[in-house]
């Protein structure tokens, strides 16, 4: 390392600078969005007001007139709560028998899983839709909450998987010799040294399931529609709603962006499936 | 319980509903493919329920296949997928490693860089193709603007102002329009997507034998023959699962598409499958399996990868 890093001056000063200079020029639309959000509508599309202008906080605090935002967003907290720990209850259990007692079809049954994810949406959109509506379900929390969980569900197991694979066999052997049972094996032993794990999983399917743009928009009308939903309706304001639109975008990413800021390792593993580490 | 019936118990709920997932709408996907459905018809009511006597056998499937809308909507999603594909694995890697070294303000710049990763696709979408790329009010309308100003104010000088009055005003370019739509859609799906290839580059790079680096700048390897000869070899698994992950994310890309353009001029196969899906379900089934077959293709490749180093 020493080594390398005796440079020239170039490399010292240069690549800081480069650096930055990337970074910046990925994160600007972001902030371009953030500071148009408090420009007027009318300043918003005027170059005099490009970087200069009066503040407004108005576009946030008539988000609930311009675009229901409460409502849409309501909805997305429940689709992506609910999602996150349907697939947690029914991921851990099956990611913690396949790490513990693996069998010859473990192998076999985590590439199926993962599999599920490569299934085309569009291609079983109709069918989805045809049954939805068959059992009346179209349009209802339980739906969406089902399918955006289920899509998720491969990737919950096999980071649970390759975390839960970590944790020392020992240990659990030696809570089996003191006769703790499988319950108390679980609550006494796995799951603290697992939370870490289950953490981060929760996490970034939480992400996951905000940000899914497919199957909540086209499962709903507007009982459970969620904020990609109503973003997806706002799609081309022709420049009259620069402002508010803003503001409802950075309202509905907001939260999401700092939360992957501190999950950004996770994500690795997360997407994959620990063959990068 | 025994000692096996246990772990299968704690599978089974997983493994049970995935099964359902998969098998029951792709089942009726099949069938639908395989008979004249469609959901308006005055001339033929009987094709408006799903039933086994409206058989069309590969009926559907020579439609979709005779359809040019098809062909253009397969050559369209390899341009954009493809497009995705080059750009984001390039700029990841010269990103990773531009950034692999210590630096002051590292951390921000990790933070910074990996933020576009974790906007939603609608807002992606939204954003760049109206405050961004629109042809008048967005950000490219008015640097255009700006651009032929400067040069109006040019042509007035005394002596020079005649060769800048030979100069064409520029014109802004409209991403919604047929043609340019695709290459909106690619810039903002990479800029979303190379965050994502950084990450894991530099995930990989950490892992890089430093000492083997040290010997080989010993050894008077310059730095290009570095990256070319060490560097890249070890990059080349963590591209291999950039690629084929993305390729899978992209090839149902939906949102960006619908936002951008409605798919004017600019379908790829989701989009074209949502359009038949609007009456012809027996055709949008049919370009569904084709999908499928598309996505099965590439899935073969990624599975067969990362099995390899599952169990170790």
């Amino acid at each position: 390392m020493a080594i390398v890093s005796t440079n020239s001056n170039i490399s010292r000063y240069g690549r800081p600078v480069l650096a930055w200079g990337v970074a910046l020029l990925f994160f600007f639309p972001i902030f371009w969005m953030v500071l148009t959000s408090f420009k007027t509508d009318a300043d918003a599309v005027k170059p005099e007001f490009l970087i200069w202008f009066t503040p407004t906080l108005d576009n946030y605090l008539n988000l609930t007139e311009n675009y229901d935002y409460w409502r849409f967003a309501t909805n997305s907290v429940i689709t992506s709560v609910c999602a996150t720990l349907f697939t947690l209850v029914v991921g851990i259990p099956a990611a913690y028998a396949m790490a513990f007692n693996p069998s010859r079809a473990t192998k076999d049954i985590l590439m199926w899983m993962l599999s599920t994810k490569m299934l085309p949406a569009a291609a079983v959109l109709y069918p989805m839709i045809f049954l939805a509506k068959g059992i009346g379900l179209y349009d209802t929390h339980v739906l969406v909450i089902t399918v955006v969980s289920l899509i998720n569900l491969p990737i919950a197991i096999w980071m649970l998987f390759t975390y839960f694979k970590e944790i020392p066999k020992d240990i659990i052997e030696a809570g089996k010799m003191d006769g703790v049972s499988t319950w108390g094996e679980v609550k006494e032993i796995l799951i603290p040294l697992a939370w870490g794990g289950i953490a981060s999983t929760a996490l970034l399917i939480f992400i996951f399931c905000w940000n899914e743009a497919y199957w909540t928009v086209r499962l709903t009308t507007i009982d459970a529609a969620t904020l990609s939903k109503l973003i997806e309706g706002n799609r081309a304001p022709e420049g009259l709603f620069f402002g508010r639109l803003s503001a409802v975008s950075t309202a509905a990413v907001g939260p999401i962006v700092v939360l992957g800021w501190f999950c950004q390792k996770q994500l690795v593993q997360g997407l994959t499936f620990g063959a990068v580490k | 319980m025994t000692n096996r019936s246990l772990p299968r118990l704690l599978q089974a709920p997983a493994v049970l509903l995935l099964l359902v997932w998969m098998l029951v709408p792709l089942s009726i996907t099949l069938y639908f493919s395989f008979i004249r459905y469609v959901l308006n018809s005055l001339r033929r009511p009987e094709w408006t329920k799903p039933a086994l006597s409206n058989w069309r056998g590969f009926g559907n499937y020579e439609f979709v296949l005779n359809n040019k809308d098809f062909i253009l909507a397969i050559q369209n999603s390899l341009l954009i997928v493809c497009s995705i594909l080059i750009l984001t694995v390039i700029f990841g890697v010269l990103i990773a490693v531009l950034i692999n070294k210590i630096f002051m303000g590292r951390g921000i710049v990790r933070v910074l860089l990996i933020s576009p990763f974790f906007v939603m696709p609608a807002v992606n979408a939204v954003l760049w193709i109206n405050m961004i790329l629109d042809p008048v009010l967005g950000l490219q309308g008015l640097a255009v603007a700006g651009i032929n100003e400067v040069i109006d104010g040019l042509r007035t000088l005394p002596v020079l102002g005649g060769f800048f009055s030979m100069w064409p005003e520029i014109e802004p370019i409209s991403f919604r329009a047929t043609q340019t739509s695709a290459y909106a859609v690619i810039t903002m799906v990479t800029w979303q997507w190379t965050p994502f290839a950084v990450l894991i580059f530099m995930t990989s790079l950490q892992s890089e034998d430093q000492q083997q680096k040290e010997a080989a700048v010993l050894d008077g390897a310059g730095a290009w023959s570095q990256f070319r000869f060490l560097t890249l070899p070890h990059l080349a698994r963590p591209i291999a699962i950039v690629v084929m992950i993305q390729a899978i994310f992209h090839l149902s890309l939906y949102a960006e598409i619908e936002i951008v353009s409605r798919g004017n001029g600019n379908k790829n196969l989701p989009y074209l499958i949502g359009e038949f899906a609007n009456n012809n379900i027996g055709a949008a089934s049919a370009t569904g399996i084709f999908a499928v077959i598309l996505a099965n293709i590439v899935a073969i490749f990624l599975l067969r990868m990362i099995g390899k180093t599952l169990m170790d």
